[in-house]
């Protein structure tokens, strides 16, 4: 059994009437990776500044290994964490900025070069520690950070969106080595980010925020396949949101505009007539009459995107869309044509506004 | 564009014409001590008066603690209300900006009725009171430049986030202004350092009510008295004004680079 490291109990934050946490309850394992996900302003970032220290929770509690650290000063935590805008040192070069940690907590002299040198290696910046920052690109900067966060061996690491600043590819790449290098040193590492993709490729888990409280933990799979609700299915991912009414609960059926379909997901406990979201992914639906369920509808638009052709169709009020993957005779439905979405029953998912 | 570049240069011919002929004009009488010729004869007699060093190595010694008082006044106030106060600034702004308003010889008059010998804080009472005294004074009236320079370069810096990464790093208050602020704006501290020595250096008002020794009085009392010395010293103030600026431009060198270089 995974073993609890980090516990928020009934954590709240708020500034003067804004309160942009609300209430949120979440326990970490040793050495896991936790994404907090979500847009904007949903209070990932205040969570992570309350578990470094920067912020004081207005209520709740924050445990590691069972000790209550809420009102520790965030130099005693001894935590890493590697900030967006990098924030290294400008008056230090590489080695002083990755031994500064190091040199606070009087590591004798040759014991810290040893460390710079083993962190600069796992980060593949060795030969560079005589640069200043300004003489480094976004990329080895953020590596940098990485190493100084590393440097004092820290029982856990906080990435506040380390690689929103980098570009395309080097975000790619430094995210899988952040990934490496956290699977190496089994450091339980909790990481905020906007970017759903970011977060389904790295994490053990993710947390998905919304206006301050969480909607959904889980693995990327389950985050991704099994949107607990709306938002996240909204939020990760291209899933289609169809607006339905239950039509018989004890038959299971939801109506889709004027179109009854069987759920296999159950109904339980709503009654008729009431207004239910399922989720569809892109992928789930075909033309070719694969699956148990199908939807009519009137094709709007048919993209061609390279390797996939994605259609869009308006099923009632919604307007749903499907990919299928490029075939040379394939022939692209015409808009205004009626066709038939075909997918598995299982496929459709109910979720939560 | 030809025609263009030509009136820049007029302008700064004539420009330069404005400032340096009085300076030269008064380079030139400071050297006609010696009647028929040119020499440094002023300049002798000035270095030749032991009250030339006695007051104008006063008056450094009294830049320095004004420096000094300055910075640790100034620096750490500065970096408190960027970083946790912001709501403060326009008020920072207003009060920094009050000894330009407020005359020098208000100033001192209210410092003696506050701090004169028969008060509960007699400053005036010793020597070392009153040397205290001229150089809170000082700080004062070199506070609007301290300020803006200092604030000036913790703009240029992310304070905040400098400051968070260096506390998450375990460093205490004291290691991350002295590590982490201080050296990042080194050189706008050492601006606002030069700007209060030239202030301290000049200084007349202040430094006569409170019957202190300083190089402005003196300069003040060779004017009135003498003919050439007062031309010989006001060249050599601005030699030591020159230098001061130099040294700004020379420490700038040694300051730590933010930006890319490209």
């Amino acid at each position: 059994m995974a073993e609890e490291f980090l516990r928020i109990e009934k954590l709240v934050k708020a500034f003067g009437a804004n309160q942009v946490v609300k209430g949120v309850d979440l326990a970490f394992n040793r050495g896991e990776f936790i994404s907090l996900l979500g847009p904007s302003g949903c209070g990932k970032t205040t969570i992570l500044r309350m578990i470094a220290g920067f912020e004081r929770p207005t209520s709740g509690a924050i445990f590691v290994e069972g000790r209550d650290i809420t009102a520790l000063a965030p130099n005693r935590r001894n935590v890493g964490m590697v900030f967006q805008a990098y924030a290294l040192f400008p008056n230090m070069n590489v080695f002083d900025n990755v031994a500064f940690g190091l040199k606070v907590a009087g590591t004798p002299k040759a014991e810290s070069a040893a460390r710079v040198d083993e962190m600069l290696k796992l980060v593949g910046l060795s030969g560079l520690e005589k640069r200043f920052p300004f003489e480094m690109s976004g990329g080895q900067q953020q590596r940098v950070a990485l190493a100084r966060a590393l440097a004092p061996s820290p029982r856990m690491l906080l990435l506040d969106e380390p690689l929103s600043a980098l570009d395309a590819k080097i975000r790619v790449s430094l995210r899988e080595q952040i990934r490496e290098i956290q699977r190496n040193l089994g450091i339980t590492t909790i990481f905020v980010t906007h970017d759903q993709e970011e977060a389904l490729s790295i994490s053990d888990r993710i947390v998905v925020m919304n206006a301050g409280r969480t909607d959904q933990v889980g693995t990327p799979s389950e985050i991704y396949n099994r949107p607990a609700t709306r938002f996240v299915a909204s939020f990760v991912g291209t899933l289609n949101m169809i607006d339905a009414v239950v039509a018989d609960p004890a038959a299971n059926t939801v109506r889709v505009g004027d179109q009854v379909i069987v759920l296999r997901e159950a109904i339980a406990g709503r009654r008729g007539g009431e207004k239910i979201s399922l989720a569809l992914r892109p992928e789930a639906g075909s033309l070719a009459g694969a699956g148990d369920t199908a939807l009519r509808g009137e094709v709007i638009s048919s993209s061609f995107l390279g390797s996939v052709v994605r259609t869009k169709i308006a099923i009632g009020e919604n307007a749903v869309s499907f990919d299928t993957f490029n075939a040379p005779d394939l022939r692209l439905p015409a808009p205004g044509e009626i066709i038939d979405l075909h997918f598995s029953a299982g496929d459709l998912l109910l979720v939560r506004d | 564009m030809k025609q263009n570049r030509l009136w820049a240069w007029l302008i700064v011919a004539l420009s330069a014409i404005y400032f340096f002929i009085p300076l030269l004009a008064t380079f030139i009488f400071s050297l006609r001590m010696r009647r028929g010729e040119l020499s440094f004869d002023a300049y002798a007699s000035v270095f030749s008066d032991p009250r030339f060093f006695a007051s104008f190595g006063y008056s450094l010694a009294i830049g320095a603690f004004t420096i000094i008082l300055g910075i640790l006044v100034v620096v750490p106030a500065v970096y408190y209300v960027r970083l946790r106060m912001p709501w403060l600034r326009p008020f920072m702004e207003f009060v920094t900006l009050l000894p330009l308003v407020i005359p020098a010889l208000v100033l001192v008059y209210g410092y003696i009725r506050l701090y004169n010998s028969s008060s509960l804080i007699p400053f005036t009472g010793s020597v070392l009171g009153t040397d205290i005294l001229l150089v809170c004074a000082c700080m004062t009236l070199a506070l609007p430049y301290m300020y803006r320079a200092v604030d000036t370069g913790m703009r240029t810096i992310d304070i905040a986030t400098l400051t968070e990464a260096a506390q998450i790093l375990g460093a205490s208050q004291w290691t991350i202004i002295s590590r982490i602020v201080f050296p990042n704006i080194l050189v706008a501290v050492l601006s606002g350092a030069f700007l209060t020595l030239a202030i301290v250096i000049g200084e007349f008002t202040i430094a006569s009510l409170l019957n202190r020794p300083a190089f402005g009085p003196y300069l003040v009392n060779i004017g009135t008295n003498r003919a050439y010395e007062p031309s010989a010293l006001a060249i050599i103030s601005l030699l030591v004004t020159w230098g001061a600026m130099g040294m700004i431009q020379l420490l700038t060198r040694f300051a730590p680079k933010t930006a890319r270089k490209d």
